[in-house]
């Protein structure tokens, strides 16, 4: 199964008919959160919105996980051990209240696990090869742990200030 | 202050990315302090409920200077009411503004720059960098070792 979601503050049409298109020339299952989207899906199960405990059972149980370049949902996708990719909104086409999306595909490429693409070749070139898609690094909370137990540490030793 | 009472964190992050980050690295800290969030985002404040102590603040960003005045105020007042042992931001502007505020406080500041800054450290944490107790990069090549240090990512 694949999970699409485009997250809850906008639509993002593009990405979902890109989906849509991909899903009726392939025979794998494909859900799709919308939000307010116009375009609705043809060739995938959608909905508008999904309850947190939904959504993210919908992650953890996807082969891969296709979303707009949302920091939220790329730590989801961590958090649930799912590789991701992401495509990011575009301003010109109305699609965000700036282009930070584009930027973000730039740091977000360099994380294990994510796949970005600013294209529907992109994304189709992506989703052509899911068996090879994945999270390397299966430990990968280890370094959220590092970084507030140093934090931690710092605030309880005395000696500075 | 009692011996038992946990010492009290400030976590102070601008709408977006940031608060995710800000939540990702200060919610595991919460059975080691005593937290309270401030953001200028109040969408954050009811979705967070009762669990979660959220203070509002003005937004204000570097594009908006007129409204600094009355965020450093709201900060001065909450720093005064919650008399917190450390800050910690992830950015922007309103993260910024705390640091230098509390420069002249008995208040650690530790800024944890936004992941998204790959190649350089972003405009607010250069602002705070002079300022800050501690700066903290995720990406390990922004790191000098000394003045801006890595220690993990929240990914």
């Amino acid at each position: 199964m694949i999970f699409v979601a485009v997250g809850t503050q906008f639509s993002f049409n593009r990405l979902i008919e890109y989906m849509d298109d991909w899903a009726a020339e392939h025979d794998e299952s494909v859900i799709a959160q919308i939000s307010d989207g116009s375009y609705t899906p043809k060739n995938m199960e959608w909905e508008r919105f999904l309850n947190g405990e939904q959504y993210n059972k919908n992650i953890k149980e996807a082969s891969v996980f296709v979303s707009h370049a949302g920091m939220g949902n790329i730590i989801s996708a961590r958090e649930q051990q799912t590789p991701i990719i992401v495509m990011n909104r575009q301003f010109k086409l109305g699609e965000h209240r700036n282009d930070h999306q584009a930027d973000g595909l730039k740091w977000m490429g360099k994380l294990d696990g994510v796949y970005t693409a600013s294209t529907q070749e992109e994304l189709n070139q992506h989703l052509s090869h899911i068996e090879k898609l994945q999270l390397k690094n299966t430990n990968s909370t280890v370094g959220n742990q590092n970084l507030t137990d140093y934090i931690a540490d710092f605030i309880n030793d005395d000696l500075t200030k | 202050m009692s011996k038992n009472k946990k010492p009290k964190v400030l976590a102070i992050a601008s709408p977006g990315g940031h608060w995710i980050q800000l939540n990702k690295i200060c919610n595991p800290l919460e059975d080691r302090f005593d937290l309270t969030y401030v953001t200028p985002g109040s969408e954050y404040a009811s979705a967070v409920k009762n669990s979660r102590k959220v203070l509002n603040v003005t937004d204000a960003s570097a594009d908006s200077k007129l409204k600094l005045i009355p965020l450093a105020f709201q900060l001065l007042w909450i720093f005064i009411k919650e008399r917190p042992t450390a800050i910690i931001s992830t950015g922007a502007a309103p993260g910024a503004i705390a640091f230098l505020l509390a420069k002249f406080l008995p208040i650690k500041t530790i800024w944890v720059d936004s992941i998204a800054n790959v190649s350089q450290i972003s405009r607010s944490g250069r602002m705070v960098m002079k300022h800050a107790d501690k700066v903290i990069t995720q990406w390990e090549p922004l790191s000098d070792g000394e003045k801006v240090v890595y220690k993990g990512s929240i990914l």
